[in-house]
């Protein structure tokens, strides 16, 4: 499989060579367009159960499609869903965290399996996360620019720009301390520890979404 | 302290060193990584001569979104780093404070500054007009460090004599310009109908940064395909 990301790090999109009998896995919904002999198949990886899991666990889609080549010249471009940056990561028996809705693309070699993300269940972001094993490359990606932390001691990352973390890193989750004001809400913070990398997004689609929130229509009573 | 501008692409974010004894401030929103190190002490702004009213004012004003402040200080006197992101797409911009002149920077634009640095809060009313459109401005002054957002690029222009700018564009100014609110049209119904919002006019000499988008249009433009709220 050969493969290259295309218009880093804003727009990046990731386009797969596949060579006959060669196959990727992607996020059902990443396809934007393809040539060549390939063959879809859609399924639920790992069973139904699994499926389900990831769907209603992390918010990943509960079908992935795999996408194969069954001759020469067959090429895939997926697409994440929005703008932003995208990381190719290589698994050797091995194993990575991703926040849900990181998840792109893997070789068939990856197995992704949701995960509980720990502590108590009134958290909105992120409280399942997806675990990804197997040897292969595995494609991540989020909205805005990626950067890549080395962490060796502790290092804080707010809960909704965490995108993907190693596995040698222990995390918790933790509120900013010191909060004076009662009017604010508790900003979730995930505090890492260990020795390994973290990669963060500098947007979050949620505080997009709260600056939109104020621009919708108001719909009085008795309307 | 340094402050770095991590300048990839479309999605500027900022990067801030600390020192030991430094303070930064921040939206309190805007953090979105920090060493360990990091205190952060989260306080609604202390305005003199305001109260419980103002700050209510300001939370209406943006939308529900808070003017709450964020400090961070290392705690083991040792270096730190503080990321802040801002919410929409685009550049962000370091403007450095002599202490000779101080700045206003439009409510949305403001990210964060060096805990030197006064913050004070600015009304602009043309309150009934129009549902109401206000401005409300962030006036900064004394020395140190200031970082705003924008919706799209950040441009510098000089002003020199004149200059018209829709209130939506407006980044941040040096407060040596003067300015005075006014509609764009002949009439405030010709200026309302052309779909123009409050344009400021600027005079004197002194320094202003523009954005490339206005991020008030683009709200409207989401909020419109947005199921209604209720009231």
């Amino acid at each position: 499989m050969e493969y290259s990301i295309q218009y880093k790090p804003s727009y990046s999109l990731l386009e797969v060579e596949l060579a006959a009998g060669e196959r990727i896995v992607a996020d059902s919904g990443a396809m934007a367009w393809m040539e060549g002999p390939v063959d879809t198949k859609t399924s639920t990886r790992g069973g139904v159960l699994k499926g389900l899991k990831r769907k209603f666990l992390t918010g990943e889609s509960f079908f992935q499609n795999t996408y194969s080549a069954t001759g020469e010249g067959a090429r895939v471009a997926l697409a994440p869903g929005c703008a932003g940056d995208l990381v190719a990561y290589p698994l050797v028996d091995a194993e990575l965290f991703l926040e849900k809705g990181a998840y792109l693309a893997s070789d068939p070699g990856v197995t992704c399996d949701s995960k509980w993300g720990g502590l108590k269940g009134f958290f909105n972001e992120g409280l399942f996360i997806l675990r990804c094993t197997g040897t292969g490359m595995l494609f991540f990606h989020a909205y805005g620019d990626i950067q890549e932390i080395e962490v060796d001691g502790e290092y804080i990352v707010d809960n909704g720009y965490a995108v993907a973390w190693e596995p040698t890193l222990d995390y918790r989750l933790t509120r900013a301390r010191r909060i004076r004001s009662f009017l604010f809400g508790d900003q979730i913070l995930l505090r890492f520890s260990g020795r390994g990398k973290v990669w963060v997004q500098s947007r979050s689609a949620q505080s997009l979404a709260n600056f939109a929130h104020p621009f919708r229509r108001v719909q009085r009573k008795g309307d | 302290m340094r402050t770095e501008i991590l300048p990839n692409g479309a999605f500027h974010s900022a990067l801030v060193h600390l020192g030991p004894g430094d303070a930064f401030q921040s939206d309190s929103g805007a953090m979105f990584r920090a060493s360990s190190n990091i205190d952060i002490d989260v306080t609604t702004r202390p305005k003199r001569g305001g109260g419980g009213g103002l700050l209510a004012g300001v939370k209406r004003l943006l939308g529900g979104d808070s003017f709450f402040l964020s400090t961070y200080r290392t705690t083991d006197d040792g270096e730190g780093e503080v990321g802040l992101s801002p919410t929409l797409q685009g550049q962000v911009e370091l403007i450095r404070l002599d202490g000779s002149a101080s700045w206003l920077c439009a409510g949305g634009s403001y990210l964060g500054s060096d805990a030197d640095l006064a913050l004070d809060l600015r009304f602009q009313g043309l309150k009934g007009l129009f549902g109401g459109e206000n401005l409300f401005f962030v006036e900064v002054s004394g020395s140190g460090e200031l970082l705003v957002n924008a919706y799209g690029r950040i441009s510098e222009v000089p002003v020199d004599g004149e200059l018209i700018v829709d209130s939506g564009h407006v980044v941040a100014f040096e407060s040596s310009l003067s300015y005075r609110l006014s509609k764009t049209g002949s009439s405030w119904v010709h200026s309302f109908l052309a779909g123009e919002g409050i344009v400021m006019r600027f005079s004197g000499r002194g320094r202003l940064f523009v954005q490339s988008h206005n991020p008030k249009e683009f709200g409207s433009r989401l909020g419109k395909h947005l199921p209604p709220r209720r009231q």
